[in-house]
């Protein structure tokens, strides 16, 4: 009943920053944040370092809004940022991720399944997706979590798709490989 | 039993697809980090005349011992850039494997500077303003294979090298 | 002992820790390349700052690729035409003199006309050519004054060649006439008559 309020399309908040409403690029944040930062903490895995990347990445977007050819697709293109600042991260968190998976307490909560405490399940999934590699974690990430086409993914990070099936098919199979080592049924 | 591999990964999508709450404040951060900055299309038009004095500076303030007889002299340079708007500035090049955490540079009425001791040689460089933004040196030769996509300068050092 | 294994099989194929910056399978095919380099003696340093810099700037993997190993391309023309005693930056800067336009012969002959180190000489031929002179302009002018002026004298044309352009001149022309002056006044220092042959020509329109 009445006229309700039709929230402005991407197009239409680019369109506006473009013309100098720099407060219309606020409404673009908020809109993507959850979404992006999503991507952002799985990826790499440290809250912190995702909202650095987070951040990053909206203020990139913003300098170089110029650069983005088709508006309507603000979210794709804001994606490849973030995918690309993300990789910048992911080398630095790495390093502190490999040092926590390979410790020898991980070693052995594999190895002696039936003597380790059981891990809380979610733990086990953030775990099991850390010790993925980043290509690996990349692929899988954006197509089964974040729902993009392997074509869109070939596009944000340069890879072949048969590259992306395989790595995604690759993911699948190690993921479950490192969860029945931290299950126990 | 063991569960079908598809169900395993089903069950971890399910759980990494539910919504991340990320900070709110993080709205805020990136308004405050753009506005720092010149909005997108006002160029720095007006500070072309300020560039230009900043070139000379830049030149006069070159520290180049031309000893041609010497072997592998390194030669000071100190490289400027008028930034005043911006919140950080770092120099990133083949001298330091491109990593701006090694030569962040210092400023002073919106001139910013550092000094980096070179070996003979020829050298890409660029400045990267904010942390995001690419931006060669407007004193220098353009490094004209920009094959990254973003400006980069050139500064060549004379003097045996080895 | 498991826990050396586990880094050794992540860690064998990565021999510079800089290199950590890429994704594996990008450093995979950096680190393949760089090997490859130092299998026929070319210096390494350059393509490992290429791959840095590509980091750096967010490139795409295949992108970053592709530049370490045009530029390992480059590197061997470029010593091919220098010699195998051409010094890692004389190869650099002779990349940025060919990917500027100058054709290996140019750098062979700067070779022939002058002392090493030619860094400057092939800088300043690459830098000509990035202020918009013509390369073989570019190339002429710096073969005329190679064999007598010392790099500060380089350089300083380069400046003078800049400034003349910056205030209106067409680049080629800002070359020759620079270079005619520079000839005469060396040829009247060292008192021979300049040779005609290196005289610079008017500029093809």
């Amino acid at each position: 009943m009445g006229i309700s309020k039709v929230e402005p399309s991407d197009a239409e908040l680019v369109r506006r920053v473009r013309t100098g409403d720099t407060g219309a690029y606020g409404a673009l944040v908020s809109r993507y944040r959850d979404r992006l930062g999503r991507y952002a903490v799985h990826m790499i895995g440290d809250r912190e370092d995702a909202e650095e990347a987070l951040q990053d990445s909206f203020v990139r977007a913003y300098r170089s809004l110029a650069r983005c050819d088709d508006p309507a697709r603000f979210g794709a293109w804001l994606y490849g940022i973030l995918v690309n600042r993300c990789r910048t991260t992911g080398a630095r968190a790495a390093r502190r991720r490999r040092m926590f998976v390979h410790d020898a307490q991980a070693l052995d909560l594999a190895a002696h399944a039936d003597q380790a405490d059981r891990l809380d399940w979610t733990d086990a999934v953030d775990r099991a997706l850390a010790r993925l590699a980043p290509d690996y974690r990349e692929a899988f990430l954006l197509k089964h979590v974040e729902d993009l086409e392997y074509e869109e993914i070939a596009e944000l990070t340069g890879a072949g798709v048969s590259a992306l099936k395989m790595r995604v098919k690759r993911a699948r199979a190690q993921l479950q490989k490192y969860l029945r080592e931290a299950e126990h049924v | 039993m063991f569960e079908r591999e598809d169900e395993t990964v089903e069950r971890v999508i399910q759980h990494l697809r539910r919504p991340v709450a990320i900070d709110p404040g993080l709205d805020a951060r990136v308004m405050r980090e753009i506005a720092q900055a010149p909005p997108q299309r006002r160029r720095v038009k007006p500070l072309w005349p300020l560039l230009a004095a900043a070139a000379v500076l830049a030149t006069m303030l070159v520290v180049r011992p031309w000893n041609w007889n010497a072997a592998n002299t390194s030669d000071t340079l100190q490289f400027v850039l008028v930034a005043p708007q911006a919140a950080s500035v770092a120099l990133v090049g083949d001298f330091n494997d491109w990593d701006p955490a090694r030569s962040p540079m210092r400023t002073a009425h919106g001139v910013w500077a550092t000094v980096v001791r070179l070996a003979p040689g020829r050298y890409r460089y660029a400045f990267l303003v904010n942390g995001v933004e690419w931006r060669a040196d407007p004193s220098a030769p353009a490094a004209k294979d920009d094959e990254f996509g973003t400006p980069s300068s050139v500064v060549t050092v004379g003097g045996r090298g080895t | 002992m498991m826990l050396a294994a586990l880094f050794l099989v992540t860690q064998v194929a990565v021999q510079d820790p800089r290199l950590e910056r890429l994704d594996p399978d990008t450093r995979a095919a950096v680190v393949a390349v760089v090997d490859s380099a130092h299998g026929v003696g070319l210096p390494v340093e350059p393509i490992i700052q290429r791959a840095l810099e590509g980091v750096t700037k967010g490139a795409a993997g295949a992108r970053i690729v592709a530049a370490v190993r045009r530029l390992t391309v480059d590197l061997g023309t470029a010593r091919t035409a220098l010699g195998t005693s051409a010094s890692e930056a004389e190869l650099e800067a002779g990349v940025a003199a060919l990917r500027a336009g100058a054709t290996p012969d140019v750098l062979a002959n700067l070779r022939d006309v002058r002392r090493p180190p030619l860094t400057v000489a092939l800088s300043v031929l690459a830098d000509l050519v990035a202020s918009g002179v013509p390369a073989d302009s570019a190339a002429a002018a710096v073969l005329v004054l190679a064999p007598k002026a010392r790099d500060a004298d380089l350089v300083e044309f380069r400046r003078a060649v800049e400034r003349d352009i910056a205030l209106g001149a067409p680049p080629a022309a800002a070359t020759s006439v620079r270079v005619n002056v520079a000839d005469v006044y060396s040829a009247t220092n060292s008192g021979a008559t300049p040779n005609p042959a290196t005289r610079s020509r008017r500029p093809r329109p």
